[in-house]
């Protein structure tokens, strides 16, 4: 039958064409993905199983000691050291999550109250810190929480820190500095979710005498929950491995993870150990993304036009 | 639609906002103020610290390095993820399954979920692997600019992928059966159109790229040091200077009244499309 052949065959050419199209124009960005990130990571992963030698290299033969060294246990027997550490950074992680979302609902349903016309200025200056370098903008806060800082004044005279220490370097001054950095990418997303808000619902439930924060609580919060998950994501996954806040506002007193895997690839180096602490830290991660993702289908969160 | 919102709501929200914005802008402008420290053994404000670091030769080599890093990776990583974008949106099969079908997608969205942490803990590993085996890739600028094309790709992938994916797929049928071939009609339909979403992507990718410094600190070398690596550094050896504090004041100030223009503009333009024609 030459008569379906043929648009068996045409068929068969066009999708070629377009095989090849996509090849030529795709290839080269996702091949320099892959030569640049992928096969990078997946050695810094590999590492982790192998031995170390005495200047931190990664040697054969495979084993499962920096896991062990992970968890704790070394020549001189167990330490709660690591756990503790990998505890900090959850706890940073979550209470920066907290704080930049309670503060998110004033701000977005601000911004949304205001005249159209000023909405997106509003949030230019939202968004606006977040473009000036990671570096300047966390040290900047050395300057209200150093040793000799005014809020550190205030805090001395209310002795809550002990005199000659900075509320920075500490835990307190890291939670700041991380909700300080990642308090944009809690708003955007739940900025999106609110102006999309059906505010009839809301007509509804104050037609049914709600008010206050029960109407809050029935008709508008759980039309913003997709953007609130989106922002937890945005917020607790970075701020969880973040180098940067705790390394210049945390010192000795808050180490964290992200400190700690740096430190066995710059000032002592144990790369095996570094990767081992790699490896929890994605399993850790990846187990909050994928959670989020499932919660946020399941609650009914809508897709953009993504790749 | 917000004018369900009654009065006292409001002046709380306002109550609560103000103070947040407040919060959000006095670190940065106590850097500023620090700035104008006067010279040592002198009193009131000067720009001292401004003329001491115009002075240094170091700063201005790491201005030149970071400027360098964020021009040439962000056109480097427009033009692959121009074409990145594109390809997908235009070729990839519509309404494909499976694995390999959304394998682009989880090979893009890689280096935006990955901690900036672990992306630059493997570009050292790798650079320091080829290094030593090949001699080439020595940590530098070189090796920065590679790691700055990799973060940025996928956001300006996306661009153009949203911008694409909001247009009308006759408009390519149109295109063909005026016997535009691809390449022709890449450059005569997709370009001209897409081009505000280029322009963004370029611009997201310099912003991303001047944002950084987990990334270029663990890809820089001795020779490569940039503005953010250089304030860290001078940080961690002595603290927080005046000179420190003018530079701080400087990228600041820089990024914010581009950042304002830049909205202005954008909002002007766009007001003048509205127009009737």
């Amino acid at each position: 039958m030459s008569a379906s052949a043929l648009p068996q065959t045409a068929v068969q050419t066009e999708s070629r064409a377009r095989a090849f199209r996509l090849w030529v124009t795709a290839g080269p960005g996702l091949f320099w993905i892959i030569l640049f990130l992928l096969i990078p990571s997946a050695v810094l992963l590999g590492i982790g199983f192998l031995s170390s030698n005495d200047y931190g290299s990664p040697v054969m033969p495979l084993t499962s000691q920096p896991f062990q060294q992970v968890a704790g246990f070394s020549l001189l027997g167990w330490d709660d050291g690591n756990i503790i550490i990998f505890l900090r950074s959850l706890e940073q992680a979550g209470i920066a999550t907290v704080v930049t979302a309670l503060l998110a609902y004033p701000l977005v349903f601000f911004i949304m109250t205001r005249p159209e016309s000023v909405r997106p200025l509003l949030m230019l200056f939202i968004v606006l810190p977040s473009w000036t370098n990671q570096v300047v903008r966390t040290y900047a806060w050395l300057e209200l929480l150093g040793p000799n800082a005014p809020l550190t004044w205030v805090a001395h005279a209310l002795h809550i820190v002990p005199p000659d220490l900075g509320i920075a370097p500490g835990g307190f001054a890291v939670t700041t500095g991380l909700a300080y950095n990642y308090l944009p990418y809690m708003i955007v997303p739940l900025y999106a979710s609110a102006e999309r808000l059906d505010w009839t619902l809301v007509e509804a439930g104050r037609d049914l005498y709600a008010s206050g924060f029960k109407l809050f609580w029935h008709t508008v919060f759980p039309q913003t929950i997709p953007g609130l998950l989106s922002g937890i994501i945005f917020v607790a996954i970075p701020a969880f491995g973040d180098y940067v806040v705790p390394q210049l506002l945390g010192g000795d007193r808050a180490l964290m993870i992200g400190s700690l895997i740096a430190n066995q690839f710059t000032e002592t180096p144990d790369w095996p150990y570094g990767a081992a602490l790699t490896i929890i830290m994605l399993v850790f991660t990846a187990a909050g993304l994928i959670t989020f993702r499932i919660m946020s289908r399941k609650l009914g969160g809508e897709g953009e036009a993504t790749i | 639609m917000s004018n369900v919102v009654p009065r006292s709501v409001r002046n709380m929200l306002s109550a609560i906002s103000w103070p947040v914005y407040i919060l959000l802008y006095t670190p940065l402008a106590l850097v500023a103020l620090y700035s104008f420290a006067p010279a040592p053994n002198h009193s009131g404000h000067s720009l001292h610290a401004y003329s001491v670091l115009f002075a240094d030769g170091d700063v201005g080599a790491a201005l030149q390095r970071s400027l360098i890093l964020a021009i040439g990776s962000a056109t480097v990583s427009t033009a692959l993820g121009t074409l990145l974008g594109y390809g997908l949106c235009r070729f990839r099969k519509p309404n494909a399954r499976g694995v390999a079908a959304n394998l682009p997608s989880l090979i893009i969205y890689t280096p935006i979920i990955m901690p900036s942490l672990v992306f630059g803990i493997s570009e050292l590993i790798f650079f320091n692997f080829v290094h030593s085996t090949t001699g080439l890739l020595g940590a530098g600028l070189l090796t920065m600019v590679i790691a700055h094309i990799t973060f940025q790709v996928p956001y300006v992938a996306l661009t153009v992928f949203a911008r694409l994916a909001g247009l009308d797929p006759n408009l390519f049928e149109a295109s063909n059966d005026l016997y535009a071939n691809g390449i022709k009609s890449f450059f005569y339909l997709t370009v001209p159109v897409v081009r505000p979403a280029i322009i963004g992507g370029f611009l997201l990718g310099i912003t991303l790229s001047i944002d950084d410094f987990t990334i270029s600190f663990f890809t820089s070398g001795p020779g490569s040091v940039t503005l953010p690596i250089y304030i860290y550094g001078a940080i961690a050896r002595k603290g927080i200077s005046p000179e420190i504090n003018a530079l701080g004041t400087l990228m600041i100030g820089t990024i914010i009244v581009l950042a304002i223009l830049h909205f202005f503009i954008n909002r002007h333009r766009e007001r003048a499309s509205q127009l009737p024609v």
